[in-house]
């Protein structure tokens, strides 16, 4: 199963380089900690970062953690938690920013701290059961049995699915 | 219109079209009859005769004309192209010839008189071929031309990186700074100091000249008006005159295509509403033709068009009566000649009793407004009753980067773009009154409603013994931000936050700053509802129709 333990650093360069492609049928994944063990394709992940000076953006959803500048680019940063309503647990030392690209669009993600970047037979997912699950499984693909643990597998797909905005936008005439 | 920019743009058309010619000569020379093809070079031919024609080239009009006119004959098989092949290549270097002698001498006409002479006599199948036309070298070239298309993806790119280059540089600017007492040589200091000069010198030259290659004139959206002032007006039995000035003056792309649609609005609310019917105008003493002039001009950094009409004018008691009736404001109330002007950029405001198809529906200024304060710009109407109505469209000069009011509340700071900003004044706790359990202040002769910036955005933070307020301007309406501090003004680099997960009141976008920080950019006009004004909407206030709905 190919599970590779995390570089000291828990940063980007360190993870990524470590797994390209995976098998046909095998899911390569980045894990990270929210409570539980949580998981997205790695090929969605653009690389990881400690958090930085933040910028708050008022009259903004509760979720919405704030915007950081990364390189010259403006990233929004989406606190996790709050998203999948689990209790907030805060911003700590080893709190990381996950930066995740789907469909073009860039995002990060505010997570207790980063795991594992691991592959996975296909074989081990399974569709998720709503009464084990604590959180909004709206968000959920399936999750991962793994002989010692679960793995909840998110669908970034759907957590940056457009929502009904927050301050309607008035239609035009 | 500029004579020399025309020529060269037809020139450089007219280059297309012989070069579409001379290569469809060389096909049928190579494989022979071809009907199609033919065909295809007649249109390339006739636009370019058309365009000869515009111009005044009388004579290489004719000529064109007869080259099509032969070319028609072989299609018809009424000539075989064997016949007059040598005499259809030597016409495209005649055209070309005459096209290189233009652009040298542009009021000197081509006179082909002696080309048509033979062309005719082609056509009558005396295909005598006057010996081959051979063409001077540079002719076969074409003329260079000095325009470029580029997509304007590319020049957006371009600009945003400049954009980027203008924040490392006041990066650099500060570690300047603090190098300054560590490093101990003098002349190191010094030397660091000229080469960031030098650094900051062309960066913004180099900013300036992306920006002005994204500049186009507005006569590009002007020169859509006539046909359309026109068509309305005699529809409606009016007679309608349209003129611009000033119709040279530049604006970045990005603004132009935009203004279109807001301008269309406006125009067409003038013809509807200002603009009376000849016999109207002529009982009233004017001139039967109603005039709309359509002007623009640039003033700092920004530019103002403006609409004018000598139509009929804004009658402030029918806006008043018009919207007691929509609930906008009470009998009794007095809201000033602002308030009233304000009422008609409001969605589904129309004073017409009935509707036209032009308009009347009461859509339209609102659209305009709401446009126009997306470009960072405001709109501004007077109107003199029975003389006719000013519209006023004041717009930054650029969408990408515009000088903002560095403002600080509740220890963030925040950028104000100044287009919206019309003064600011310092002021103590004291002067603020409580008018209808509302906040406001007396500036002048006048009694501006505040808001007060951390409250709007909920941050918390305690009232101050002294603070500032920046007056704001939607429309015809003022009111007064309170912040903590302001800290000067800078440009500052647009860039868009992510709405995936909605958009936030009051915030338009967000900037880098040189020490890397992120501000978010004010948007004044969300300030006339939610948190703002319209929660607690007192007697007279104008109710934001996009208040309640957030």
């Amino acid at each position: 199963m190919g599970e590779i333990n995390l570089q000291a650093s828990g940063l980007a360069e360190d993870i990524l380089g470590q797994g390209n492609g995976g098998r046909e049928g095998e899911l390569h994944l980045v894990t990270f900690n929210l409570g539980e063990e949580y998981g997205v394709l790695i090929n969605q992940v653009q690389e990881i970062i400690r958090v930085g000076n933040m910028t708050v953006v008022p009259n903004s959803p509760a979720y919405m953690e704030g915007v950081i500048n990364l390189r010259g680019k403006i990233l929004p940063v989406l606190n996790l938690r709050k998203k999948l309503r689990i209790s907030d647990e805060g911003i700590t030392k080893s709190s990381r920013i996950v930066v995740t690209e789907v469909n073009g669009k860039v995002l990060g993600l505010l997570v207790d701290s980063v795991s594992h970047v691991m592959k996975v037979k296909g074989e081990f997912v399974e569709e998720a059961p709503d009464e084990v699950l604590e959180v909004d499984t709206d968000y959920i693909t399936g999750v991962c049995k793994l002989p010692n643990r679960l793995v909840i597998l998110l669908d970034l797909e759907k957590l940056l699915r457009k929502e009904k905005p927050a301050v309607m936008e008035e239609e035009e005439a | 219109m500029d004579y020399s920019a025309l020529i060269k743009d037809y020139i450089d058309d007219a280059n297309v079209h012989i070069g579409a010619f001379d290569a469809a000569l060389m096909a049928l020379e190579r494989d022979g009859l071809d009907r199609d093809l033919i065909q295809n070079t007649l249109g390339s031919l006739h636009t370019l005769k058309g365009n000869s024609g515009m111009m005044g080239f009388e004579s290489l009009k004719t000529y064109i004309h007869q080259v099509e006119g032969i070319l028609k004959a072989v299609v018809e098989e009424k000539l075989p192209l064997e016949g007059v092949m040598e005499t259809l290549l030597d016409s495209a270097n005649i055209i070309r010839d005459a096209l290189s002698h233009l652009e040298e001498h542009p009021s000197n006409h081509p006179d082909l008189a002696e080309g048509i002479l033979s062309l005719k006599n082609a056509a009558e199948g005396n295909g005598k071929d006057a010996g081959q036309k051979t063409l001077s070298l540079k002719a076969y070239m074409g003329s260079k031309t000095d325009t470029i298309k580029v997509d304007f993806k590319r020049l957006d790119d371009l600009l945003n990186m400049v954009g980027e280059l203008v924040i490392f540089k006041t990066r650099m600017n500060q570690i300047e700074e603090r190098i300054k007492p560590v490093l101990a040589s003098k002349p190191l200091i010094h030397e660091l100091h000229e080469g960031l000069q030098l650094i900051g010198k062309t960066v913004s030259e180099l900013q300036e000249g992306i920006m002005k290659i994204r500049m186009l004139p507005v006569k590009v959206v002007f020169s859509k008006f006539p046909r359309m002032v026109m068509d309305i007006a005699r529809s409606q039995g009016k007679q309608v005159v349209l003129s611009f000035e000033g119709e040279d003056t530049e604006l970045d792309k990005t603004v132009i295509d935009e203004l279109g649609e807001p301008l269309l609005h406006i125009i067409r609310n003038a013809i509807d509403h200002g603009i009376e019917t000849p016999a109207e105008r002529i009982n009233k003493g004017k001139s039967p033709e109603g005039k709309i002039i359509l002007s623009a001009s640039q003033e700092s950094n920004y530019v103002i068009i403006r609409v004018r009409d000598d139509g009929r004018g804004i009658d402030p008691e029918k806006i008043r009566r018009k919207a007691i009736e929509r609930g906008l404001s009470s009998e009794d109330a007095l809201p000033g000649r602002e308030d009233l002007m304000s009422f008609i950029f409001m969605p589904g405001f129309t004073t017409k009793e009935e509707t036209s198809d032009i308009s009347g529906r009461g859509i339209g200024l609102d659209v305009v407004s709401r446009n126009i304060s997306r470009l960072n710009g405001q709109t501004t109407v007077e109107s003199v009753s029975g003389k006719g109505s000013v519209f006023t469209i004041k717009l930054p000069l650029s969408l990408a980067i515009i000088p903002a009011l560095m403002a600080e509340s509740s220890g963030e700071i925040y950028a104000i773009p100044m287009s919206s900003v019309d003064e600011s004044v310092k002021v103590k706790e004291s002067d603020i009154h409580m008018v209808n359990n509302r906040e406001v202040i007396r500036l002048r002769d006048q009694v501006l409603p505040v808001v007060r910036m951390n409250r709007f955005f909920n941050l918390g933070g305690a009232k101050r013994k002294k603070f500032y307020l920046v007056v704001v301007r939607k429309a015809e309406k003022r009111l007064a931000l309170a912040v903590d501090g302001l800290r000067g003004q800078q440009e500052i680099v647009i860039k868009p936050l992510d709405d995936t997960f909605g958009k936030s009141a009051g915030i338009v976008g967000a900037s880098i700053l040189g020490n890397g920080k992120i501000v978010l950019i004010i948007d004044a006009l969300a300030f006339w509802s939610g948190n703002g004004l319209a929660k607690d909407s007192g007697a007279g206030q104008q109710k934001a129709p996009e208040g309640e709905r957030s």
